[in-house]
């Protein structure tokens, strides 16, 4: 019997009433605080992690709860940040002072990068949600954990998968261009994308950072098509990505295929739907589930019939997070938020829905398995193509259109 | 560097820059005729644009045939906007005019971010994708369209400045107020056409690039700050000045993206913008009273 059967009989022999005083004497409820952007411009993205957040602790609830804890159940403690660092920092510390046993948010990085420091002050275990710049783990923080990919992971690996499918159709990627936005965001990506070359073994023959508000970009992209490149790679927004993208089709820009990076358009189901020809074939690296999983699909299933939506990569990344959090309680046997951080950091879940091998967390509190899929669409619709054990479909590469 | 490039950025660039003018004439308008700046300038310019949209999406209308409605419904909205909100403000201070604008483009903003939230949308008819060469430059078919559609707005525009009692009457309050005032003329209703011919124009400006653009509830922004950089390059209130400074300022955005590195394009046209403040205060082309 090893030690996970042993604590699950035990657990069941507590159940059925052998130890009632203790299970008695232990909380019922397990406070799970949430500080997200729920008013304000990041509302609606907001709402779709809440949503996840909801139905993962709705579904564990509601099978017992958290069966080490005596069928404690969970509560979901809200906190809106607004996108606003003071904001986050305040209801941070309510929630704290609430008795939470765990922080799960805020979303954007900005904020993440000011509420890391009081979860730590609090001893607090923050698990980030959505927040990608790799600098939120740094600093020898013991108490922050991050699921999903951050930047670096979500650049590099996105190469990777681009690379390997260049390889796999004898169309070898040398030439890579990149436009990113000149935010935060779009210039992290930029970095990786140059940093990696040597190591990856392409060449980066254009970068051109790029304004949000820029209403045209022909003449940049008539740069990168004189300078040949067999991939063109894409951070940017939603209206950007567009402009960016129809003009590269009209220009026959004459690359083998165009890939976002964390795109926010690329692999949208909306922006497809309102743009089925032009994004037909389109890649995107991005957050997503594992279309293999059985799991996957049930979790879908119950949320279409709860939202009545489509369950989007938020939704997923906040489901995970907080099945991630269940397997620390079940194993930490406690609310108590040291032995909870203790228990995350030994985190080894293979039960998850994302697409890649067990959940795992580094001394810094990165998942050190965290992968992007890469996107397709294909017939309207984005499907996964790698890598290859996650993908759905067959990836069509070399793009024949891009060549006009 | 390849003429070809230059060739490429030369015909962009000239067919973005009718659009900047189409906006800046509007703008350069209403500071000739009110003497305000008005920021809410592009948001009425986005409300136009989801107007467009709306129609498109639920009526399936065209979102050129859609000038027909948009072009008048808010030539009216800019006469409701100006009587309801400026007029009650003229004898306030210029800082305090300044502002109300300001405050009007960012209710404008949030009041669509409300109704319709904060994603994107696209608008994208069957001809979205067509364009042809020119020698080795690539025409994209809508923006041809949308610049073809300004410069025949703007002409037309000046033809009624120009032609008609409402235009004169517009051109006279805009040089000389009070003497316009003496005159007879009513110069309240005539600020109201002024604003409303400005809405009016930059909701045309809306529809026309609506269909190679996207709509979302801050998209004036793009157009606002660089219409202002185009009525300074242009003369404040000069008209004429307002269209040729779009193609002057179009041409260098385009010209400074194919020569220099990354987003210094923008630099450009903002160091053109303190060029002529230094050295041209009245504009390349003169202001409204020597037009």
């Amino acid at each position: 019997m090893n030690r996970r059967a042993f604590l699950k009989s035990a657990g069941a022999v507590a159940a059925l009433g052998a130890v009632p005083s203790i299970v008695r004497a232990q909380a019922k409820e397990v406070k799970v605080g949430y500080i997200l952007p729920v008013t304000g411009p990041l509302a609606f993205e907001a709402q779709l992690s809440l949503n996840g957040l909801q139905l993962a602790v709705d579904e564990i609830n509601s099978a017992g709860g958290i069966k080490a804890l005596g069928g404690a159940k969970l509560t979901l403690l809200p906190g809106d940040t607004q996108n606003k660092v003071e904001l986050g920092n305040s209801e941070a510390a309510r929630l704290i002072d609430q008795g939470i046993s765990v922080l799960i948010g805020p979303f954007s990085s900005l904020v993440a990068y000011s509420v890391r420091q009081v979860a730590e002050k609090n001893k607090t275990p923050f698990m980030l949600l959505a927040a990608v710049a790799d600098n939120l783990t740094e600093g020898g923080l013991r108490y922050v954990f991050r699921v999903q990919p951050n930047g670096k992971a979500m650049s590099t690996l996105t190469m990777n998968n681009m690379l390997e499918m260049g390889k796999a159709a004898s169309t070898p990627i040398k030439r890579v261009a990149m436009m990113h936005e000149d935010g935060n965001f779009g210039t992290t990506m930029g970095n990786h994308v140059e940093a990696f070359a040597g190591k990856l073994g392409y060449a980066l023959v254009q970068r051109i950072p790029y304004s949000l508000k820029s209403p045209d970009f022909t003449a940049e992209l008539s740069k990168i098509k004189a300078s040949k490149p067999d991939l063109l790679v894409i951070s940017g927004y939603y209206g950007d990505s567009k402009i960016i993208a129809e003009t590269a089709a009209k220009l026959r820009i004459g690359v083998h295929a165009l890939v976002g990076l964390a795109n926010a358009a690329y692999s949208n189901p909306k922006f497809i739907a309102d743009n089925r020809d032009l994004t037909d074939q389109l890649f995107d690296g991005n957050y997503w589930h594992n279309p293999q999983s059985p799991r996957a699909k049930a979790v879908f299933a119950a949320y279409e019939k709860r939202f009545n939506s489509t369950l989007t990569s938020h939704g997923v990344q906040a489901y995970t997070v907080i099945g991630v959090l269940k397997d620390a309680l079940e194993r930490a046997g406690s609310t108590d938020r040291d032995k909870l951080r203790d228990a995350l950091s030994k985190t080894n879940l293979a039960d998850h829905i994302l697409p890649q091998d067990a959940i795992k967390f580094d001394d810094t509190g990165e998942n050190i398995n965290a992968t992007p899929a890469l996107l397709q669409v294909q017939n309207g619709r984005p499907v996964v193509v790698g890598p290859a054990r996650f993908a759905e479909a067959k990836p069509v590469f070399p793009v024949p259109k891009w060549h006009g | 560097m390849t003429a070809d490039l230059l060739l490429q950025a030369v015909v962009s660039g000239l067919l973005l820059g009718g659009v900047y003018g189409l906006v800046a004439s509007g703008l350069s308008l209403v500071f000739g005729v009110l003497r305000i700046i008005n920021f809410a300038h592009g948001a009425v310019m986005m409300l136009a644009m989801y107007t467009t949209y709306w129609l498109f999406t639920l009526a399936g209308i065209d979102p050129y045939l859609s000038i027909v409605v948009t072009g008048p419904l808010f030539f009216l909205i800019g006469m409701a906007i100006q009587r309801v909100v400026i007029e009650p403000n003229r004898f306030a201070a210029e800082h305090n005019q300044l502002l109300l604008t300001l405050g009007l483009a960012l209710f404008l903003e949030n009041l669509a971010l409300v109704l319709w939230q904060g994603d994107f949308r696209s608008v994208r008819p069957s001809y979205a994708g067509a364009s042809f060469v020119v020698g080795e430059a690539l025409v994209e078919v809508p923006r041809l369209i949308a610049c073809g559609g300004a410069i025949v707005m703007a002409l037309a525009l000046f033809a009624f400045l120009r032609l008609t009692d409402v235009g004169k009457a517009i051109r006279a309050l805009s040089e000389e107020p009070e003497g316009a005032m003496l005159m007879g003329i009513d110069v309240g209703r005539i600020r109201a056409v002024a604003f409303g011919i400005g809405a009016g124009c930059v909701a045309v400006a809306g529809a026309l690039v609506t269909p190679f653009f996207y709509v979302a509830p801050d998209v004036g922004e793009s157009f606002n700050i660089i219409a202002f950089v185009v009525v300074v390059l242009g003369g404040m209130g000069n008209f004429v000045g307002a269209l040729l400074g779009g193609f002057i300022v179009g041409l260098a955005e385009s010209l400074g993206a194919t020569l220099l590195p990354g987003s210094l394009k923008q630099l450009v046209v903002f160091g053109l913008f303190v060029l002529v403040l230094l050295f041209r205060p009245a504009g390349l082309f003169g202001g409204g009273r020597d037009r």
